[in-house]
């Protein structure tokens, strides 16, 4: 139950590389909050210094107010499950939970209670005579949570808890941490590499790449107004295609013209470019797969391409497809729309046409590839 | 087709059977090669008739004889004093090796690489060397000739943190987020020590112990420069060596025999029982260099 | 040289490919030696650099120091005490009243004659009370030397503490300076289980290696460079003295006819040890794979007890087996007894005498009784690393269509070189200073007759480390010659280790098979 303030953090490795740069965020009490981004992007390193497990080089942590730079791991009341669980292999699960207790002499009827209660939360009642080794995978994850619960600690962190997990078993533990949440009512702070995680997890994303934090924000605003062109590209699965273009100013309307066809930037997204008075000239152009739908033939705005690969999903499709000067696009399909004569001309080699609203695009600097949108 | 398929088929059955019938045959005279001199120091041990070296293996006469020549020689001297060397070195070098290797493999202080550079760079040096300079302190401190036991107890532990290769490589596969989940429960390294790494590197606790207890019972030229002849101060092989040297061997050549079963035996079953955690030792060793 | 692009490369015949890598290799030589002498230029100059910069943090230390810093500098530990670190503080100042007490009482005397070695050796000298000439004995040379090595040591260590009271001082002003609270002796203490547990783990085994190790070593390379020996033995009969580099002129200048040849000796004798090294590490090592490969064949029954024979001969201890297996071979032997009993020979064979083609024979001997003792401890290791050659590999490889054959060299021997080059390489060093074997196999023997006048008496079958141990025994003991050797026997060592790490694919190429 506590506010967790990150100052400048600063991660710099014995030989020069630095991790984390300057590394700022407030997270406030009882908030969930994920780090995302690619491996390498600095993440861990810094949920690791959080938890006093990787030195400090520069800048402050503070945990409920208090700087905790100089405090060791077992001092910053904070629990941890690790990518690997990190159980300990030659005790029993009820050994596992109740090692943290035992370090600090809690009674033993006192820990008989926490642990079958926390065992009880997680459904590992019948295991907890057993060794890790004779758990499944999502049996291993639910101890781990347990011996992180038991230690009543402010902070939970969970640094890529779900990735050694199947994909079916992912999702369900995901919904399971979830529930966790609602029913441990303390601050986390969690670690994935997995976009879908983040969104579904988090109150707030952190997105991070190469050390720099790239955006900060709700699920929504990373999704809708994402500052950059990475967080664009991160965020949303299959991914945004982007597109160089050129913007044209007319008569106080915006236009863009990709593929020789000329789309109006009509909606929000035009009163935003005429409010901030945007110059024209070339501009990299970001369109959502699920934002682009089929067109017919002469339709205005009509862009015509070939189909490469059709990944049939069950609930839509994707389609790979290459325009008139071989750009890649992928167009996301619900399968609904489309009838099952049309489904099964989707073959490689078929001639289709795309079109986009101007009110879902986004739009990107070449330069600096910020979001020309936001401030 | 299927014919020669067929043809074949035998052809590879009947070549396996070739090839494991000559692969029996080797085994079976590499096991007698590797036991027959065993075999003869079983054999000549009771060997009543002569004290010298024969030509032949099955003794004409049995009988205890020899035996009792060790129980009334300075034999029980050198042995009591080979075991409480070893039993002595197994404890405190183990302690040391395990101290020297978990430090090394888990924690990572400035000096840690130059440490380990260093001590490769020390191994370099004939250890014969050193002797020469080790057996005069120890002379000046009064650990020689028949005080030589806490002597060589000294010598063989003081230098034992340079052994901890085997075991660092050990340690270095327990993956290091059990330390760090311990660390983040409340325990001290100390007790991420104790609680968390000891129990998971009993294999090569095991093989540590072993190799140390079974050290001393080979050592020899150490051994001879500290006892400097004096019977007292002598293991096995020192004490047993001068049975084999010319002035003596006519008189004590099965005595020697004999000594070498008592000396074997209770090695040997020591090391039956644990053979599974040396065997991961070795190759592990090998693997990590 | 011209350089190949990786698709021109695949396009060369099989010869071309051999070639332009043996080129590549010779051409990569004088830059790695630059590289070498680069990087230990690199090294003084790093050194030399941190020298600066620590009498420049020294001097900014005291400058910007307050009181209790700049007393620190001579009365040690005072600053810390001052500031509340009373446990640190008491230890300083400990440290520096036994230093003291030491270099007055004992360390200075030993420092002084360090450079001499001692001024009055034994003497005659007239007694009153007996009316006679008793010998008289002076100084000590030993003493003064292994002593003066001591207090150089404790010397270093003084430095070291001095500095880091010093540093200490800076650290705690910077902290009150900041605000942040320094740590107080229970601190110190528990912090010795906890982040600096390893200084409290290596504090014993580092002191053990330091004292029986490193100061012995130290002192055998300083007697290299004196007349140490069975006459000059520094108290009883006659002080040593410095000799400079003449043990090495001794050991490495070709003085050709007359005299005694140490350079040729030693030649010979390296020439030996590196023939035996060779021979002893590799034998053993492909036959052991093999025994490993025959008794792991799928197939093969009772694999078990083959494992357990071979493993039994390494619980014995093998000062038993050597010993025992030379006796069974000596000239009155149960070996030789059996083949004349049988008939087969008329005359016994001279195993361990025969000096003819420079002792072949038992050359070859010790090397066959080698593999005996060598292969049961192979066999172990290779299996364990062939359990772990991935199936996989051997189901596609035959799926390819390789045989037996093929698979073992094109797989299996890749394999196992690549995982045990580190072990084939100390393996390697370590037969070379293999005493156990030759010394109680053949104690040297027989008799080089032509190599003899050297040093101790030297056998066709010595090793440096077993001639070196010769050298060091007995009356006419030339410790000074054995230091020589034992530093050449490190220089070689090393060198060899040196090349060796530098060509290893398993240092090169860490993650190839992994």
């Amino acid at each position: 139950m506590a506010s967790v303030k990150l100052t400048k953090v600063k991660k710099v490795y014995d030989n020069k590389v630095v991790a984390v740069h300057d590394f700022d965020l407030d997270i406030k009490d009882k908030e969930f909050v994920v780090f995302v981004g690619p491996s390498g992007c600095g993440k861990s390193t810094t949920l690791r210094m959080i938890a006093g497990l990787e030195d400090i080089s520069d800048g402050t942590v503070e945990i409920d107010g208090e700087v905790v730079n100089d405090l060791q791991p077992k001092d910053r009341g904070i629990a941890m499950v690790f990518q690997n669980y990190a159980l300990y292999p030659h005790m029993t699960v009820y050994d596992n939970i109740a090692f943290s207790l035992r370090l600090q002499k809690v009674p033993e009827d006192v820990i008989y209670e926490k642990v079958t209660n926390a065992a009880e939360i997680l459904g590992i009642t019948d295991y907890l005579l057993r060794k890790p080794r004779a758990l499944s995978g999502g049996q291993r994850q639910r101890v781990a949570i347990g011996r992180a619960m038991v230690r009543n600690s402010k902070v939970f962190l969970m640094d890529e808890p779900l990735s050694n997990l199947d994909a079916k078993l992912r999702n369900q533990m995901r919904a399971e941490i979830i529930l966790l949440r609602q029913k441990l009512d303390t601050t986390f702070i969690y670690v994935t590499h997995d976009q879908t995680e983040a969104m579904t997890l988090a109150d707030r994303i952190v997105i991070m790449k190469d050390g720099f934090i790239m955006q900060v924000g709700t699920p929504e605003e990373c999704f809708d107004m994402p500052k950059n062109l990475f967080v664009a590209e991160f965020i949303g699965a299959p991914k945004m295609n982007v597109l160089k273009t050129e913007l044209i100013k007319e008569g106080g309307k915006y236009y863009v013209k990709p593929f020789g066809v000329k789309i109006e930037v009509d909606g929000e997204k035009g009163e935003k470019l005429a409010k901030k008075q945007a110059a024209a000239g070339e501009v990299i152009l970001g369109v959502r797969p699920e934002h682009i739908v089929l067109a017919k033939e002469g339709q205005t705005g009509a862009i015509p391409c070939v189909l490469e690969v059709n990944e049939m999903m069950g609930s839509e499709l994707h389609l790979h497809v290459y325009t008139e000067d071989g750009t890649r696009l992928i167009v996301r399909v619900p399968t609904i729309d489309l009838t099952a004569a049309q489904r099964e001309n989707m073959v490689t080699g078929h001639k289709l046409f795309i079109t986009f609203e101007g009110k879902v695009m986004h739009f990107f600097d070449p330069e600096t590839e910020k979001n020309l949108l936001t401030d | 087709m299927n014919e020669t398929l067929e043809k074949r088929h035998m052809g590879l059955k009947a070549s396996r059977t070739i090839s494991n019938t000559l692969i029996y045959i080797i085994l079976i005279v590499m096991s007698v090669v590797w036991l027959i001199p065993f075999i003869c120091i079983v054999l000549q041990s009771f060997r009543v008739e002569s004290t010298w070296q024969v030509g032949y293996v099955v003794p004409q006469q049995w009988g205890w004889d020899n035996y009792k020549a060790l129980w009334n020689s300075d034999f029980k001297r050198w042995y009591l004093n080979t075991f409480i060397i070893a039993l002595v070195v197994a404890v405190l070098q183990t302690v040391i090796v395990l101290c020297m290797s978990y430090t090394l493999s888990r924690f990572r202080f400035k000096l840690r690489d130059g440490l380990m550079r260093f001590m490769l760079i020390l191994g370099m040096f004939p250890g014969m060397l050193t002797m020469i300079i080790l057996y005069r302190v120890l002379k000046d401190l009064g650990l020689t000739q028949a005080n030589a036991v806490p002597g060589l107890i000294l010598v063989y532990v003081a230098s034992s943190g340079m052994g901890y290769y085997v075991s660092k490589g050990f340690f270095d596969t327990i993956p290091k987020s059990l330390d760090e989940a311990a660390r983040i429960d409340g325990a001290t390294r100390a007790q991420v020590l104790t609680k968390i790494i000891l129990p998971l590197a009993k294999p090569i606790v095991i093989y540590t112990i072993l190799t140390a207890f079974m050290g001393p019972w080979g050592d020899f030229v150490f051994a001879r420069y500290v006892s400097f002849g004096t019977s007292a101060g002598m293991n096995v092989a020192v004490g047993m060596y001068s049975w084999l040297q010319l002035d003596q061997i006519g008189q004590k050549y099965t005595m020697f025999c004999a000594g070498g079963v008592i000396v074997a035996i209770p090695v040997t079953i020591l090391f039956m029982c644990l053979q599974k955690y040396y065997v991961e030792g070795v190759t592990g060793g090998a693997v990590k260099g | 040289m011209k350089r190949y692009s990786d698709l021109e490369f695949l396009k060369l015949s099989k010869g071309q490919k051999f070639l332009y890598k043996l080129q590549s290799f010779f051409a990569a030589i004088p830059r790695a030696i630059g590289r070498f002498f680069l990087a230990i230029g690199r090294l003084f100059k790093n050194i030399g650099l941190g020298i600066g910069r620590e009498f420049a943090d020294i001097f900014n230390t005291f400058k910007e120091g307050d009181w209790k810093t700049r007393v620190s500098f001579l009365v040690m530990g005072f600053g810390s005490m001052a500031r509340g670190q009373v446990l640190r503080g008491l230890m300083f100042l400990l440290f520096e009243a036994v230093f003291i007490f030491y270099m007055v009482t004992a360390g200075g005397y030993w420092m002084s004659m360090l450079p001499s070695l001692g001024k009055i050796g034994p003497h005659q000298e007239y007694n009153a009370v007996l009316d006679a000439y008793t010998t008289a004995y002076g100084d000590n040379s030993f003493k003064i030397l292994l002593y003066g090595v001591l207090t150089m040591f404790f010397i270093v260590a003084f430095i070291y503490t001095w500095r880091l009271n010093v540093k200490q001082n800076k650290i705690a002003q910077e902290y009150l300076r900041s605000g942040r609270r320094l740590k107080s002796s229970g601190d110190d203490l528990r912090s010795l289980v906890d982040e600096q547990f390893y200084k409290t783990l290596l504090a014993l085994p580092l002191t053990g290696i330091l004292v029986f190790t490193v100061m012995p070593i130290v002192f055998m390379i300083l007697v290299a460079f004196t007349n140490y020996d069975g006459s000059h033995d520094g108290y009883n009969n006659a002080l040593f003295g410095w000799q400079g580099l003449a043990n090495f002129r001794t050991m490495l200048t070709w003085t050709g006819g007359g005299g005694v040849n140490y350079s040729a000796t030693f030649g010979e004798i390296l020439t030996w040890t590196l023939i035996w090294a060779f021979f002893a590490t590799f034998t053993n090592y492909f036959l052991g794979m093999f025994v490993a490969m025959m008794i792991n064949k799928k197939g093969i029954r009772l694999k078990k007890l083959w494992r357990t024979i071979l493993v039994l001969t390494i619980a014995i201890p093998q000062f038993i087996s050597l010993l025992y297996v030379s006796k069974m071979f000596a000239k009155n032997g149960i070996v030789n007894g059996l083949l004349l009993n049988l008939g087969w020979i008329s005359k016994a064979i001279d195993f361990w005498g025969s000096t003819a083609h420079n002792g072949l024979l038992p050359r070859v001997m010790v090397i066959v009784i080698n593999i005996w003792i060598g292969i049961p401890y192979l066999m172990l290791i290779a299996t364990g690393i062939l359990m772990n050659i991935p199936a996989d590999l051997y189901e596609s490889s035959r799926i390819d269509g390789a045989n037996a054959w093929q698979q073992y060299t094109k797989i299996t021997l890749p394999y196992m070189l690549f995982i045990t080059g580190p072990y084939l390489l100390t393996s390697f060093t370590g037969n070379m200073n293999n005493f156990n074997v030759i010394y109680l196999l053949t104690g040297g023997a027989p008799t080089n007759a032509a190599a003899s006048g050297a040093a101790g008496s030297v056998g066709y079958t010595d090793l440096l480390v077993t001639w070196l141990f010769k050298i060091t025994t007995g009356a006419e003991a030339q410790y000074y010659l054995a230091s020589v050797v034992g530093i050449l026997v490190f220089l070689v060592v090393a060198v060899i280790s040196l090349v060796v790490y530098n060509v290893l694919p398993s240092i090169k190429n860490e993650e190839d098979f992994q």
